[in-house]
């Protein structure tokens, strides 16, 4: 059976495919606002229809764009959440004492897949399903509005003083991330690599320079390596972090990491926990995507007749190169982040 | 003392050339004044005779200062002590020790004039009276500051404090800099001011050359502001001791002297004058990035190009293809420059009374000194330059000019020849074997070797392709990919930054460079080295073609400590961009770096014309071949 995209979903799609939306938190919250749609309009019976048609429109959503991650991700969300609170209210009705369902600890998942095998029937109708769900709905509203906040405010730990720190491209995290590391530290240099062609560093170097007490160098993508034997840390957004811990991050983030490796400077990658994506891709072709070649060489010059030419949007860092995450409920380190997922999204929804 | 009176007579009988200055050498009177003015006559009478006797006055005049400075330093040691005490008898002390070194020179002084008076020979033209007036002048200087040292000291003290204060409120400004300045440079006019009183008996024309004289003390007191400007900004947080005025004073008397002898020729004052401009200068023209402060070079005024007489039209065009970067690449440059260099030479014309080596020499160097100035020697120029040096320096004696050009450029023909020619063809052969059918090369820029080694392999019909990797601002890959493109060797050609998402394909990887440094580490266009990081990670060998002539003997660790910097504004994409007016803002600098070094590790092997070999061979290469570099 074929499904049908909502109408709200195809605006969606679309207004994301022209720009209109963009960024990886304003396409999040979006999708959030579909679900959030689906829950309150539509006519669902019980918790495995409202779970169905969430999937149904997940993948629809991943077709057709299949680099934005984060729409997956927040329908795993979703899906979870109404895992969870049919399960609370299931166990209410039948007065099963279960005194940890809100925090799963590792004892508990232990537990868990040693005895329970049985799977639970969310075809029961459920009272006080859709109420609960919006309750719950509100928080991760909440926590998604704030995640930029909560990363800024961790800025002091990570910055001390005159310390030189490299970024890449332009990322909304980082760029809220320095600036309130601006205001708390004094004498910091930003090395902002422009991350051509779209040349997004210069925007984030221009927001910059607006504030006071710092020095914005602005470099060519070349010369990174030059610059890295002076940098203190390198902070970078990015696009997803995968399962393993790398990160699908913006085309010369790979070279920037390496870099920091050869020159032993660490890593930090702020990533939002609605970043964070059960995918495991290790390979180049598995998620790039290879965008308008014209920045590139002019379409009109002889030489571009005939040579290929590439434009990939993505890197991949594998997680060897990171050395910390920063998210919204704090650090965390690469091998952690599969502990992360297990408690974001229900093992059973890592395939939609 | 002695040995000074002994050059004074040396240089007498030297010259030859009668002139009616006798007169007034006899009496020639105290006032330095008068002395400066007999300088310029001299050289202006008769300048070859002056240029003749230039060697033997210089070191007159050496003596003459290492005298002083001794005195003086003996002055500041006491000084210092006094400092130190804070009594009063240890400051008459240091009166008297100046005193008596002043009575010193002051001997030294009579007894050159004694000798001078002394049964001349006829033809004694005017020439000599030159050191004799910088030894009276000097001594004079040196009665005066004997006289005044404690009030100089303490003027002294409160002009260093203002500087200080000055300096502590706003380094970069240089309007605030410039009021300490000009508080020691009026020290210096005032200590000028009493010679006259000191030395009686002005000399009757002296009304006549007043104008020039007065031209002369107004260089002499620029020249002393420089000094001053350029001390000011270095020692103000040295806090050095204060009896620092002699030194200057005397600098600023033996001043004028230099000047005059650099009227002689113009070009060279001109190049002593821009150095002092650049760093009055340097407070506006200073990069905002302060961990690059060192690399910036004085902005290139329109006046650099401006005709000079002594750069020929070869030289000057080259110049200004080297600024405007029309020239580019190691190659390239080194080739334009040698091809100037012949012009230079062959239309070289040796000036009367001169030897043809030294005196192309002088003029080689000035073009170069002109070519540094446009943008600074790449290391192949330089090599090749030193190697044209050591030419002229052997060349034989007694062989006519025509002859002596003909060996010189035949030389400079063998050198590109052998050195750049066939130097890329035995790189290439022994880079063909390595490039077999199916291979990927990547390569970085443009580079004329690696495309030599590409269209050799297309010669031999093997079937690669070339994956270009290119930056920005520059984008010479694109060049690079027109030339291979009209062999019709097929490309690829990414950025910089996807260089990971190609370098899974690249079986080579071949990077042309700048120069090879003794330490192993290879300095090229910027990006090199990334591309040599990822091509390591990725475990793909590094091939670095590099011939010997580029081999360089400094050593390098990194790639801020010796770098060129660009024009920042290539960053600028368009006028949409949101750097389009960076320089209004105040915190934002586009960097343009030149080059950067890529360490030893991340190389397998450099390919060089006579072997190829590990990086870390190339004090090897430099010891075997000890013409390369001095």
């Amino acid at each position: 059976m074929r499904e049908q995209p909502l109408k709200e979903v195809t605006q969606l799609i679309h207004a994301i495919k022209v720009g209109l939306v963009e960024g990886s938190y304003g396409i999040t919250n979006k999708t959030l606002d579909i679900f959030k749609y689906i829950i309150i309009s539509k006519s669902w019976k019980n918790a495995d229809a409202l779970m169905q048609i969430v999937r149904a429109q997940c993948r629809i959503l991943q077709a057709a764009l299949p680099q934005e991650t984060v729409t997956s991700n927040i329908a795993r969300r979703i899906l979870k959440l109404t895992r969870e609170e049919f399960d609370l209210l299931h166990a209410k009705v039948q007065h099963f004492a279960d005194d940890s369902q809100a925090s799963l600890s590792l004892h508990k998942l232990v537990t868990q897949t040693s005895e329970s095998n049985v799977s639970v029937d969310y075809s029961v109708p459920q009272q006080g399903l859709r109420e609960a769900l919006l309750d719950h709905l509100q928080e991760v509203e909440t926590e998604l509005e704030t995640s930029s906040e909560n990363i800024c405010v961790q800025a002091e730990e990570h910055i001390h003083s005159s310390e030189i720190i490299l970024t890449l491209g332009h990322s909304r995290s980082v760029e809220n991330f320095l600036k309130r590391a601006i205001k708390k530290r004094q004498f910091l240099t930003i090395i902002v690599a422009e991350c051509a062609p779209a040349c997004r560093g210069h925007n984030l170097a221009a927001s910059l320079a607006a504030e006071k007490n710092v020095e914005i160098i602005v470099i060519p993508d070349a010369a990174i390596f030059a610059m890295m034997s002076r940098v203190n840390k390198v902070i970078i957004g990015t696009h997803s972090v995968l399962a393993n811990g790398g990160l699908r991050a913006a085309c010369g983030a790979y070279t920037v990491a390496l870099a920091a490796k050869h020159y032993s400077v660490p890593v930090i990658v702020l990533a939002p926990m609605y970043k964070l994506s059960p995918l495991h891709l290790c390979e180049q072709d598995a998620f790039n995507m290879v965008g308008c070649a014209e920045d590139v060489i002019p379409y009109d010059s002889i030489p571009a007749r005939e040579a290929k030419v590439y434009s990939p949007m993505f890197d991949y860092v594998p997680p060897e190169l990171v050395t910390l995450f920063i998210s919204n409920t704090g650090g965390h380190a690469p091998s952690y982040v599969y502990r992360l997922l297990t408690e974001l999204y229900h093992p059973e929804d890592l395939e939609i | 003392m002695i040995n000074t009176n002994d050059q004074v007579s040396q240089t007498e009988s030297q010259t030859s050339k009668a002139k009616p200055k006798k007169l007034r050498q006899r009496n020639r009177p105290r006032n330095k004044r008068n002395r400066v003015e007999d300088s310029t006559t001299t050289t202006t009478e008769s300048s070859t005779t002056t240029e003749s006797t230039m060697p033997g006055e210089n070191s007159q005049q050496d003596a003459a200062t290492r005298e002083q400075v001794m005195a003086e330093r003996e002055a500041k040691k006491q000084a210092k002590q006094a400092k130190k005490q804070k009594s009063a008898p240890p400051a008459t002390k240091i009166i008297t020790e100046v005193e008596q070194t002043t009575i010193t020179t002051k001997l030294t002084t009579t007894t050159t004039t004694t000798a001078r008076d002394k049964p001349e020979p006829p033809a004694a033209t005017a020439a000599p009276a030159a050191p004799i007036a910088a030894v009276t002048c000097t001594a004079a200087v040196v009665t005066e500051t004997g006289d005044k040292t404690r009030d100089q000291i303490k003027a002294e003290r409160e002009a260093k404090k203002a500087a200080k204060l000055a300096a502590k409120v706003a380094k970069s400004s240089g309007a605030k800099v410039e009021a300490p300045v000009q508080q020691l440079a009026d020290l210096k006019v005032t200590e000028k001011t009493p010679a006259p009183s000191v030395a009686p008996a002005p000399a009757a024309d002296e009304d006549k050359k007043k104008p020039a004289l007065s031209k002369a003390e107004r260089r002499a007191i620029q020249e002393a502001q420089r000094a001053a400007k350029a001390q000011g900004q270095g020692q103000v947080k040295k806090a050095q001791p204060a009896a620092k005025a002699p030194v200057k004073s005397t600098a600023t008397h033996t001043a004028p002297k230099e000047l005059k002898r650099e009227s002689v020729s113009p070009v060279k004052k001109t190049t002593t004058a821009s150095p002092s401009k650049n760093s009055s200068g340097s407070a506006k023209s200073e990069c905002k990035v302060k961990l690059f402060n060192h690399l910036v070079s004085a902005e290139k005024g329109a006046s650099l190009f401006i005709n000079d007489p002594l750069v020929h039209p070869s030289m000057a065009r080259l110049g200004v293809q080297y600024a405007q970067r029309t020239v580019v690449g190691s190659n390239a440059r080194c080739i334009a420059f040698l091809h100037a260099l012949r012009q230079v030479v062959q239309d070289f014309e040796t000036p009367a009374k001169k030897e043809f080596g030294r005196s192309l020499d002088a003029a080689v160097q000035h073009h170069v000194d002109h070519l540094h100035k446009c943008r600074p020697l790449a290391v192949s120029v330089s090599n090749a330059y030193k190697q044209f040096r050591n030419q002229v320096t052997q060349l034989p004696a007694d062989v006519p000019e025509a002859e002596l050009k003909e060996i010189l450029v035949h030389f400079i023909d063998t050198y590109i020849e052998n050195q750049i020619g066939k130097a890329a063809q035995a790189i290439s052969s022994s880079l063909q074997e390595k490039i077999t059918d199916g291979d990927v090369l990547l390569t970085f820029g443009c580079s004329s070797l690696i495309q030599f080694i590409c269209e050799e392999a297309k010669r031999r019909q093997v079937a690669f392709r070339v994956i270009v990797v290119d930056s920005r601002p520059t984008c010479e890959g694109q060049e690079m990919l027109r030339r291979l493109h009209a062999h019709g060797i097929p490309c690829t050609y990414v950025l910089i930054n996807a260089v990971g998402y190609v370098m899974a394909e690249a079986t080579k990887v071949l990077l042309g460079a700048h120069a090879l440094l003794a330490n192993g580490y290879v300095m090229a266009r910027t990006g090199t080295a990334q591309v040599a990081l990822v091509a390591n990670t990725h475990n793909v060998p590094v091939l670095v073609c590099c011939e010997t002539h580029k081999f360089s003997e400094r050593f390098q660790t990194d790639a801020i400590v010796y770098n060129e910097l660009s024009d920042p504004n290539e960053l600028v994409r368009d006028d949409k961009c949101c750097l389009k007016n960076w320089a209004s803002k105040a915190h934002l600098t586009p960097l343009n770096l030149n080059y950067d070094i890529t360490p030893p590790e991340l190389v397998s092997a450099v390919v060089t014309e006579v072997a190829i070999l590990p990086c870390t061979s190339v004090p090897v290469i430099l010891r075997i071949k000890p013409d390369i570099g001095y």
